[in-house]
């Protein structure tokens, strides 16, 4: 067990550790507070436009920074020579590309909370009855929820600049503190502000859009597959090849032979299905779920017995 | 019970292209034997094959043919490799982790519960004077600090055999005879060491038996003690047995001229 809490936690710090990391993190989490900022764009539906920002942001920035994460954790570390100096220890390899893989989920966990609390939160921020906005021409109706919206972007920028100073004073590691705190900052966020209410009164828990999480939850299931996917290429693969193949699968996973080996993305693509107050059907989320818990397992087994037959000059 | 630490036999090693064709052979059937309390050197020229023979007896490698046996089991196996510390040729380290960071990682991948892998992280920087930079990130590290943590993060196990590939490399002459004495007292204490190094006056100072390779095949080799007893010039002993191996090798026809 230590052996596989020291792998997970040397990954998981990788995978923060990168700059891009905290770019990703930050420009999603501002993508979807900001969502609300354009009201006009209601597509039929308050909120929608929130939702759509936060599902896209978890698809898009959240599979370039765990599968960036994945190729650099063992692609890369095989190459600079980290990953001979631990398989020289008493470390099963299998072990070895598990935990690794664990720890850049478990990044990639954290980024997926961070985007949730941020999708509650704009999507209520925008959502009918909201507070009027200023910014509106005069008897258009506006729907941003001021507090909300305040309170996602200032807590947001925020945590970068305590990151920041955290680096400056006592030496914090800047981008691994700049996700923790990012992502922290979103639920603090959400309890900051949903108290203000929309129309001034105390808001409740079930008035946050509760509904989506499950639909969030089966796409975090669907990108770990991927994650799996881009770990397992990398034990033989160059990081571009790697990359241009796992960028490949996704767009081709509804295809035939791939959508047997992968999820097919449109499956666990459920942001439509929520349109208009519509709630998902369970049984055919948890029989997805399971797909993908399936698929994740059949990669890591593949990722073991290639790491298992590599060389380590 | 026998007492060899390390036995080689008839171990080679052919690389070869992704179309399987051999590329090149760099290890050319080598037998060797480690004895328990040795400090064995394996000296040789670039590319004689002492880094890949190395990675074969810590499994990182596969043989092409021959055995190598380490505590009488397979390289591969985790019970013989939990016996042994490793320092590679080049600072392998997570430059996002502090020197501290190093050793625990590595005292976690020996499995040393947290309070004995803490202990021994003070203990082992101390050791390579690095107890004030223990949280710097050691991606700032100069080569030779790097080498000092790769140092600490090798012996955090409290390993029976100890494998240092090029141990020096990147030292001053501070570090460097920190580290031979270092080996010494490891020596001493009765761990058994494996040591590759160009530098062969130092080499001559700590290994008691020596194995030259040249081109993937042992040229020569023996006690230190009986090759200094028998040449001319003490103090450069083993660098003229090493050179005067080669040249009988073809290896290099003068010095300073390897073929």
């Amino acid at each position: 067990m230590r052996r596989f809490l020291a792998l997970a936690r040397s990954a998981t710090l990788e995978a923060l550790a990168e700059p891009l990391s905290a770019v990703l993190f930050l420009v999603a989490l501002l993508t979807i507070h900001l969502a609300p900022v354009f009201h006009y764009h209601q597509f039929g539906e308050p909120g929608r436009l929130a939702r759509e920002c936060g599902f896209s942001a978890l698809l898009v920035f959240g599979l370039v920074f765990a599968t960036a994460a994945a190729v650099r954790v063992i692609g890369g570390e095989i190459a600079s020579g980290t990953a001979a100096a631990a398989l020289a220890r008493p470390v099963p390899r299998p072990l070895f590309f598990c935990s690794k893989i664990a720890g850049v989920v478990f990044a990639f966990g954290i980024f997926s909370v961070a985007v949730a609390a941020a999708t509650l939160l704009a999507t209520y921020a925008s959502a009918e009855g909201a507070h009027q906005a200023t910014c509106c021409e005069e008897g258009e109706s506006s729907r941003i929820w001021q507090p909300g919206l305040a309170a996602g972007t200032c807590l947001t920028l925020g945590g970068f600049a305590l990151a920041a100073a955290a680096n400056r004073f006592v030496r914090a590691r800047f981008c691994v503190t700049a996700c923790v705190l990012l992502a922290l900052a979103q639920p603090l966020a959400l309890v900051v502000a949903t108290p203000f209410g929309h129309d001034g009164f105390i808001a409740t828990v079930g008035a946050l859009q509760w509904r989506m999480v499950p639909a969030l939850g089966l796409l975090v299931s669907a990108c770990v597959v991927f994650i799996v996917l881009a770990g397992a290429l990398a034990v033989r693969l160059k990081p571009a090849p790697t990359v241009a193949l796992v960028s490949a699968a996704v767009i081709s996973s509804f295809v035939w032979p791939v959508r047997a080996i992968l999820p097919a993305i449109q499956r666990y693509w459920l942001v439509d299905d929520l349109a208009f107050g519509a709630t998902l059907a369970m049984d055919e989320v948890g029989l997805s779920f399971l797909g993908a818990v399936l698929l994740t397992v059949f990669w890591l087994l593949a990722g073991s017995v290639l790491l298992q037959g590599r060389e380590l000059p | 019970m026998s007492d060899s630490v390390i036995e080689i036999s008839g171990l080679r090693k052919t690389f070869r292209d992704f179309w399987f064709r051999p590329v090149a052979e760099a290890v050319n059937g080598i037998d060797l034997t480690v004895e328990r309390g040795d400090v064995f050197g394996l000296l040789g020229p670039n590319g004689s094959g002492k880094s890949t023979t190395i990675k074969m007896i810590l499994g990182l490698l596969t043989p092409t043919s021959g055995t190598v046996r380490l505590f009488g089991l397979s390289p591969r196996s985790h019970a013989a490799r939990a016996r042994l510390g490793y320092l590679p040729e080049l600072s392998y380290l997570h430059p996002f982790l502090t020197a501290k960071e190093t050793v625990l990682y590595y005292a976690g991948l020996s499995e040393l519960d947290g309070r004995t892998a803490k202990a021994r992280a003070d203990e082992l920087l101390e050791q390579v004077g690095l107890k004030e930079q223990a949280n710097r990130a050691v991606g700032g590290f100069s080569k030779g600090m790097a080498r000092r943590v790769a140092f600490a993060s090798a012996l955090v196990s409290r390993p029976e055999l100890l494998i240092l590939d090029e141990p020096t490399s990147g030292l001053d002459p501070i570090g460097t005879r920190e580290v031979k004495e270092l080996i010494g007292r490891l020596s001493a204490d009765g761990m058994t060491i494996l040591v590759t190094s160009h530098q062969l006056f130092d080499m001559q100072d700590v290994c008691s038996r020596v194995a030259i390779l040249s081109h993937g095949k042992v040229v020569g080799g023996g006690r230190v003690a009986n090759i200094v007893e028998a040449a001319a010039d003490k103090r450069h002993a083993l660098e003229d047995y090493f050179v005067s191996r080669l040249q009988s090798s073809g290896a290099v026809q003068r010095v300073g001229s390897e073929t």
